[in-house]
């Protein structure tokens, strides 16, 4: 099911500004796009850097 | 010396002089606080200017000097900092109508270490709204401008840093960078920017962006200037999650200019694809110049660089609104318009595209690491086109009218996403706007870049021309 920004921001609680809507879905579809040609490499398993630090990161 | 001249100056130029007492910080500041406030209402640099306060801060530099207590190369340097960076009990506004009456009860890791070499800040320069953008046309502050015609912009995020600098408004500035902040506006404004290696620099108590591509840097008007400054900023912070634990280099010893063993990587498949025929003549140009001092060209090869504006966008677009969501939920009509719609953007992508992104990103990191054991650096355009008229949406790419902000950051982002070093040095005019040279190195290798790049800056690619204001 494809849902429209609007549907999509309105589920986030999101009010887009109605001059936005078209802009944003263009962006939208231009992002699919550059996403397509991830296709062309095989990323399923590339390992990433994302880290679990025990007892937190963040010295306060 | 009059005070235009000493404002006019760079801080490699007044270091020694400051030391040896022939000129006095007070001077100097002064100089460069008549500068701002001259230029304010063309330029628009500034947001706030601290006249009293850096003048207090530099007759207490003058007295420390005159007792022989030279702290280095930025005492009593006159410096403007982006009004993103947090000074304790000032008002840092990010540009932004939300937080024009934040105030900050520390200072940044980065104000710190500037205050504690002796840095007198003159006040906090302009910045598109929350970093988010690339014009600086700023609708609760006003447009900055670009000091080499008004009319232009100065590039940004950090606008009001690259045209304080251009303009004699400041000596020194920092800056932030997440696709480019710091370089496109160093490039736009004819000066130089370093957005050194993630981490190496600390981003504590400066506002977010996207976490994982911010970074702090100089912004300057010599290559030696930013090698100074990074000195001073560069370090281990454990308040900073993402400050690395790794030696800092003696960057300004490591400038020789000796470029005879350098092996320059070019990729023509990403960064001199799409380029405006003037800036690619000067680029290559600047490569030939540091040939015909004894580097070698390679061209080198990084497949990924098809998939990073996508995974750039994707990572800075999500990081980005999760910062911004719940302002975008109660107060939307607070942001700028453009920036509400990248933040509405933002709020589309799935979990699985950002992490998809970040998978990209390594596999980014293991090309360029591949390259770089064929080349000691590349060498590449910092933006494709020249800047833009203020308000226009589109930039020009060989006459023809091309997607602003997806042109300004091509060359931006993979340096971002990867984390690696990037230094921009202008390389020389066209149209009456300047254009600059981006040399990218292996992670913490600054010195290796600082060094390429100080060797091409004295063979005086821009002549010694400077903005007419």
């Amino acid at each position: 099911m494809n849902f429209s920004v609007r549907e999509l921001l309105k589920s986030r609680g999101i009010v887009p500004k109605e001059e936005h809507l078209d802009m944003l879905e263009t962006r939208r579809k231009e992002l699919w796009e550059l996403r397509d040609g991830l296709k062309k490499i095989h990323i399923d398993e590339t390992d990433i850097s994302l880290r679990n630090v025990p007892g937190g990161d963040h010295v306060e | 010396m009059l005070s235009k001249e000493l404002a006019a100056k760079s801080v490699e130029e007044l270091a020694p002089l400051l030391k040896d007492k022939s000129i006095s910080p007070v001077e100097v500041t002064e100089g460069v606080l008549d500068q701002a406030e001259k230029t304010q209402d063309t330029i628009n640099a500034y947001i706030d200017i601290y006249r009293e306060d850096a003048l207090k801060k530099a007759q207490e530099a003058e007295q420390e000097i005159s007792s022989g207590n030279y702290r280095g190369m930025y005492h009593g340097i006159p410096m403007g900092i982006k009004d993103i960076i947090y000074m304790k009990d000032k008002v840092t506004t990010m540009a932004s109508k939300i937080h024009k009456d934040f105030v900050s009860d520390f200072d940044a890791t980065v104000v710190k270490k500037l205050e504690k070499a002796g840095v007198v800040i003159t006040g906090k320069v302009s910045l598109h709204e929350y970093a988010w953008g690339i014009t600086n046309n700023n609708p609760h502050f006003g447009p900055v401008r670009n000091p080499w015609n008004i009319n232009k912009i100065p590039g940004g995020s950090s606008g009001g840093s690259g045209a304080a600098v251009a303009a004699d408004a400041t000596i020194a500035s920092l800056g932030t960078d997440t696709a480019g902040s710091i370089r496109i506006p160093s490039s736009a404004c004819g000066i130089v920017g370093l957005k050194q290696t993630y981490g190496r620099v600390s981003k504590y108590g400066v506002f977010p962006l996207a976490w994982t591509l911010d970074h702090v840097g100089p912004m300057t008007k010599t290559v030696k200037d930013a090698a100074g400054l990074l000195q001073i900023t560069a370090g281990f912070d454990f308040q900073d999650p993402t400050s690395v634990d790794t030696p800092v280099d003696n960057y300004l010893e490591g400038i020789t200019g000796d470029v005879k063993d350098l092996v320059i990587g070019v990729n023509e498949d990403y960064f001199f694809k799409n380029v405006d025929s003037k800036v690619e003549k000067l680029v290559r140009d600047g490569i030939q110049t540091l040939v015909d001092q004894g580097a070698k060209v390679k061209e080198v090869k990084i497949p990924a660089l098809q998939y990073a504006e996508w995974a750039e966008l994707i990572t800075s677009l999500s990081e980005a609104s999760a910062i911004h969501h719940s302002d975008l939920k109660n107060r939307p009509d607070d942001f700028g318009n453009d920036i509400r719609l990248l933040f509405e953007l933002g709020e589309l992508p799935t979990a699985v595209e950002y992490l998809q992104a970040q998978q990209v990103r390594r596999q980014l990191k293991q090309d360029f690491n591949k390259a770089f054991k064929e080349v000691d650096m590349l060498i590449a355009p910092t933006l494709p086109v020249l800047p833009n008229d203020i308000g226009d949406d589109f930039a020009e790419l060989n006459g023809e009218k091309v997607d602003l902000i997806n042109n300004i950051i091509r060359f931006m982002g993979p340096e971002n996403l990867t984390g690696l070093p990037a230094l921009t040095v202008p390389c020389g005019l066209s149209e009456g706007l300047p254009v600059g040279m981006q040399f990218i190195g292996p992670a913490f290798k600054e010195t290796a870049i600082l060094n390429a790049g100080y060797a091409f800056e004295q063979t005086k690619p821009m002549q010694g021309q400077k903005p007419i204001l």
